[in-house]
């Protein structure tokens, strides 16, 4: 929405409000955006007609068979119905009043996205019931209406002046697209993977073994290619056109923008600075996490599941990767995008990015928990002119109750681990790979752990010296 | 030994050899013009397949062509037992005259005729003669020690004069002076920089409780007057580096702290962090009172909290200066 819709609409609705929710042009866009979900359905609901499936009432309502068709058209129509009010009566917002979301429900979704600790509640929780669902939501009418609600869910945000400003900025669109690519991809794992896991439960061979009909790199592979190069050399050429490059004022040491955002892809990594030492979160982790991936083949003691999408068979292996790649990755990128405001604050979709919004973060460091409110006493600290080998000597005395956390969680958790949960994998993996994987598996872990902790009692550091440049 | 399963086989020519045995043998026929009327019958059958000006389809078409005008004449190039297998002449010759099959004998006898001597006489040098195997060659006795032979020093220096430590050598040595170089930037001979020390005016610019970011622009320093380090009225100069990545903080006077866009660290109005990942306060430069009462601001020299440097009395003015 550019300013001079926005002065138009100031005059049009005789307000002065600078950021206005609802504008006549904001209402008509949504009126094409709602139409498209309607051409959307009817495709939907001619799919249904022909797939001809029903589904049967409860007994207090009848108890008969309904086609499935018959509710996608019916939703369709009132798609349709509400697209045309919003085409028609977009200089008359008050007509629309029932279509904007309402200001207790903003509150609502802001009180949860806005506390971090809930949001990650929210999405893990989300990402476990994810997988506990996983037949249910696989189904295709149900994926659908995922996406028509999260469309919906979409069309009606878009009403609030906040909410666009973070979504329509040409940085974020794109990651807007992602987040629904990402869902559709999920989505059609677990369809494939329901689908052999159902096989394999019926004694039959994986879909892929099944149709395993070998085509040729030419022409069937290289026509996909050039395809796919054209479609992308298109959309590229249109996404250039209708989305500005974000320009900003020229490059000053002593500037810094406020936020100050990493590329979305490394929006993760930013979201890791906020929790552990650049040096850790820059390098030591990113590192990790690469050789982590490098050293999986030689970790996998599972044959199964190689060359067709299966979830039964590797199922740790899948919940493991899945847990680090959407609550963890994907997560803290849309954590960082459309929730990181000025100052670096969590802030709700629906709120305003105020640069002088307070939040009391005042963090203590583990030596300081346990020196001071542990045996109340205060830090040990060398006597001024002391010499180096004794000076080290109180550090290391000051942080000793991180170095032995960190100690234990690395050292003797694995350990602990091999005993209980991780017993077959200690068996069938032998000492060095496994405490290769047991480790690796721990430092993924590290990263939510220290997040909860900062964000429950505002942990610092577990080893904090700032004296050497070591920080955990 | 019927000649169909012979004639499998045969339709594939496998190697180079069969290929031009097979158009020497239609050479052989081109040279037995005088055609014996045996073959004169299996002709018809062939002609489509024999005609490669007509209708060259594809190789096979072509092969079965010469392999057609092969088996009029050359048929016996194979072996002496079974000339006529190799040739598809045979059964469509059979399909010519009427689809009673004939025997083999008669057969054999149709592509035979006459020039079966002549032909046998060009294929004869194909037949292949099995080659007997060399020798297994004799196990190497392993070479003397030559420790014993006393040539140890002399094969050292060889080592080092061998191309291959040469150019390995030469390599290193070349990535060294490189090295050197680019370490030579780090040290360059023109500073294209504004002047490290700098004067800022009199102390009594800089009422108590204040942070001044006049100078955060083009020096990148915020110029303090607080009591709020250890109860001391201080004047110092805080260098606008977050000690966390780097980012410049903003100093919001509403709530009394420096305030980091990159990752949320906070510092109080003394420079220590407070909140977020920033593992030590920001750090001071030197600051003194020059001689014509200004305050001269270096920012050649750091003084750290963490270290205890902050008791160097370059690190501040006494506020009540001011």
């Amino acid at each position: 929405m550019n300013s001079l819709s926005q002065i138009t609409s100031c005059l049009i609705l005789g307000s002065t409000d600078p950021h206005p929710n609802v504008t006549p042009s904001v209402l008509f866009g949504l009126g094409w955006l709602y139409l498209i979900l309607f051409a959307m359905n009817v495709v939907w609901t001619w799919r249904s007609f022909h797939k001809a499936r029903h589904f049967r009432l409860p007994e207090f309502m009848g108890g008969m068979d309904i086609p499935n068709a018959a509710l996608w058209s019916i939703y369709s129509i009132a798609l349709l119905l509400v697209s045309v009010t919003h085409l028609t009566c977009a200089s008359v917002p008050e007509a629309l009043r029932w279509f904007v979301m309402p200001d207790f429900a903003k509150a609502a979704v802001d009180s949860v996205v806005a506390d971090a600790r809930i949001y990650f509640a929210v999405t893990t929780g989300a990402f476990i019931a994810m997988l506990a669902l996983r037949d249910w939501l696989a189904k295709p009418n149900v994926g659908w209406g995922i996406l028509n609600l999260s469309l919906l869910f979409l069309c009606v945000s878009l009403t609030d002046w906040d909410f666009r400003q973070i979504v329509g900025k040409p940085d974020n669109v794109p990651i807007v697209a992602m987040l629904f690519i990402v869902g559709y991809f999920t989505w059609l794992y677990f369809y494939r993977a329901n689908q052999n896991d159902r096989r394999a439960a019926e004694g039959k061979v994986p879909a892929e073994a099944e149709n395993n009909e070998k085509v040729l790199t030419w022409p069937d592979l290289v026509y996909t290619e050039m395809i796919c190069m054209i479609a992308i050399t298109a959309l590229l050429i249109l996404w250039g056109i209708a989305l500005q490059a974000p320009l900003e004022e020229p490059a000053s040491a002593v500037k810094t923008p406020n936020p100050s955002k990493a590329p979305w892809y490394f929006l993760g990594l930013q979201e890791m600075l906020v929790y552990y030492d650049p040096w850790l979160a820059g390098v030591v982790f990113p590192s990790v996490i690469i050789g982590g991936m490098m050293a999986i083949p030689y970790i996998d003691f599972n044959k199964l599941g190689n060359g067709y999408y299966t979830f039964n068979e590797r199922k740790f292996a899948i919940t493991t990767f899945m847990f680090g790649f959407l609550p963890l990755w994907v997560g803290m990128i849309i954590l960082g995008t459309f929730l990181r405001g000025p100052n670096w604050n969590i802030f709700g979709i629906y709120e305003f990015w105020d640069v002088h919004k307070l939040e009391a973060l005042n963090n203590v460091n583990l030596s300081e928990y346990f020196w001071l409110y542990g045996l109340g006493q205060p830090l040990p600290i060398a006597p001024a002119d002391s010499s180096f080998v004794v000076k080290s000597g109180y550090i290391l005395l000051r942080e000793a109750p991180g170095f032995i956390a960190i100690g234990a969680y690395l050292g003797a958790m694995p350990m602990v681990l091999a005993m209980s949960v991780f017993k077959t994998f200690f068996l069938r993996m032998g000492f060095l790979r496994y405490m290769v994987f047991s480790n690796l598996v721990l430092m993924m872990a590290a990263l939510p752990i220290k997040m909860v902790l900062r964000w429950a009692v505002n942990l610092k550091y577990f080893i904090a010296i700032p004296e050497w440049f070591f920080n955990v | 030994m019927s000649p169909k399963p012979k004639a499998a086989p045969a339709a594939k020519p496998g190697s180079t050899s069969d290929i031009l045995a097979a158009i020497r043998a239609q050479g052989a026929k081109g040279g037995a013009s005088g055609a014996p009327p045996e073959t004169a019958t299996a002709k018809p059958a062939a002609t489509p397949k024999a005609a490669p000006a007509a209708k060259p389809g594809s190789t096979s078409d072509i092969l079965a062509a010469i392999r057609a005008g092969k088996g009029g004449a050359a048929a016996p190039t194979a072996s002496a037992e079974s000339p006529a297998v190799k040739s598809d002449v045979g059964p469509a010759a059979a399909k010519a005259s009427g689809g009673v099959k004939p025997s083999v004998e008669e057969m054999l006898k149709a592509v035979r005729g006459d020039t079966a001597s002549a032909a046998v006489a060009i294929a004869a040098p194909v037949v292949p003669v099995k080659p007997t195997l060399p020798p297994i060659p004799v196990k190497p006795v392993a070479a003397k020690d030559k420790k014993s032979a006393g040539t140890d020093r002399r094969s050292f220096v060889a080592a080092c004069l061998s191309p291959m430590a040469i150019g390995f050598g030469s390599m290193a040595a070349t990535s060294l002076i490189w090295l050197l170089d680019l370490a030579r930037f780090m040290f360059p001979n023109v500073l294209v920089e504004p002047p490290t020390k700098f004067k800022i005016g009199p102390p009594s610019d800089y009422p108590l409780g204040g942070v001044s970011t006049k100078w955060l622009a083009a020096r990148g320093v915020w110029i303090v007057h607080t009591d709020q380090y250890k109860g001391r009225n201080l004047i110092y100069a805080l260098a606008s580096v977050c000690t966390h990545l780097g980012c410049t903080p903003n100093w919001l006077e509403g709530e009394q702290k420096y305030k980091c866009p990159c990752h949320g660290s906070g510092f109080y109005i003394n420079g220590v962090n407070f909140e977020g990942p920033a593992p030590r306060p920001l750090e001071r430069v030197g600051i003194k009172l020059a001689s014509d009462g200004q305050l001269e601001v270096d920012k050649s020299v750091k003084f750290q909290e963490e270290m205890g440097q902050w008791e160097d009395s370059n690190s501040f003015v006494e506020g009540t200066l001011a």
